[in-house]
């Protein structure tokens, strides 16, 4: 019986590993879509925050300029605006 | 700015950070008032170490302006209204607006990605500016 019972055992092994084996890579399968899913979210999102905050800056930069004192050219190809303190 | 005659413009927004430099700043928009801005502008950064650790420099300031033939009652008076701190409340706001936190920043054609932060030696800024003007004007146009 002892006999039996330890081939039938080596016989069923094989079949019961099998779906294990399958599983493994499905789990990691499934773990770098999740890694790659939150990694893209989040590169999307910070995108998006650079995005707003340059969309936001560059309407306030293009607003002012009277009032002000300048050294050069008026209307050259490249205009500087300095922010400086004196102390 | 000589080396770019005609290419470059500079705005200046002075942006106070503490009550001395708000001061320094009045009084050179008050010195500008009799026309000569610059000249007090490079006189307060020539002699800072004279005036700027002073709680109330207009004194001193005053003192400078006597140097420059500016009427110097005319300049306190002009400090002592407050005429100029609308003025330089707004740029101090719009500063914060586009997120200076420090001094020098510099925007170089309202390209927030053309931000200079802290001192640059004048060999880098020529860099910047020779790198700006070919984009904008490339090379055979």
């Amino acid at each position: 019986m002892a006999k039996k019972s330890k081939a039938r055992a080596q016989t069923l092994s094989p079949r019961q590993q099998s779906p294990r084996k399958s599983l493994t890579p499905r789990r990691w399968r499934l773990k770098l879509v999740i890694g790659g899913v939150v990694l893209a979210v989040a590169l999307g999102v910070g995108g998006l925050v650079r995005f707003l905050q340059q969309r936001d800056l560059a309407p306030h930069l293009q607003g002012v300029g009277d009032k002000h004192y300048t050294q050069g050219t008026a209307g050259a190809a490249v205009v500087i605006k300095e922010f400086s303190d004196y102390t | 700015m000589q080396r770019f005659e005609g290419q470059v413009q500079l705005v200046l927004y002075p942006f106070a950070l503490n009550p001395t430099s708000e001061v320094a700043t009045q009084a050179a928009w008050c010195a500008g008032e009799q026309g000569k801005f610059w000249e007090f502008h490079h006189m307060l950064y020539r002699r800072q170490e004279l005036w700027n650790s002073l709680a109330a420099p207009l004194e001193r300031l005053v003192d400078f302006a006597k140097d420059l033939n500016l009427d110097t009652a005319a300049l306190k008076s002009c400090v002592e209204s407050g005429r100029m701190r609308d003025r330089m409340q707004a740029d101090k706001a719009y500063g914060q607006q586009l997120q200076v936190s420090s001094t020098p920043t510099l925007f170089i054609n309202d390209n927030p990605d053309n931000r200079v932060v802290g001192t640059r030696s004048e060999g880098e800024l020529v860099r910047l500016i020779r790198q700006e003007l070919n984009r904008v004007r490339p090379q055979g146009q």
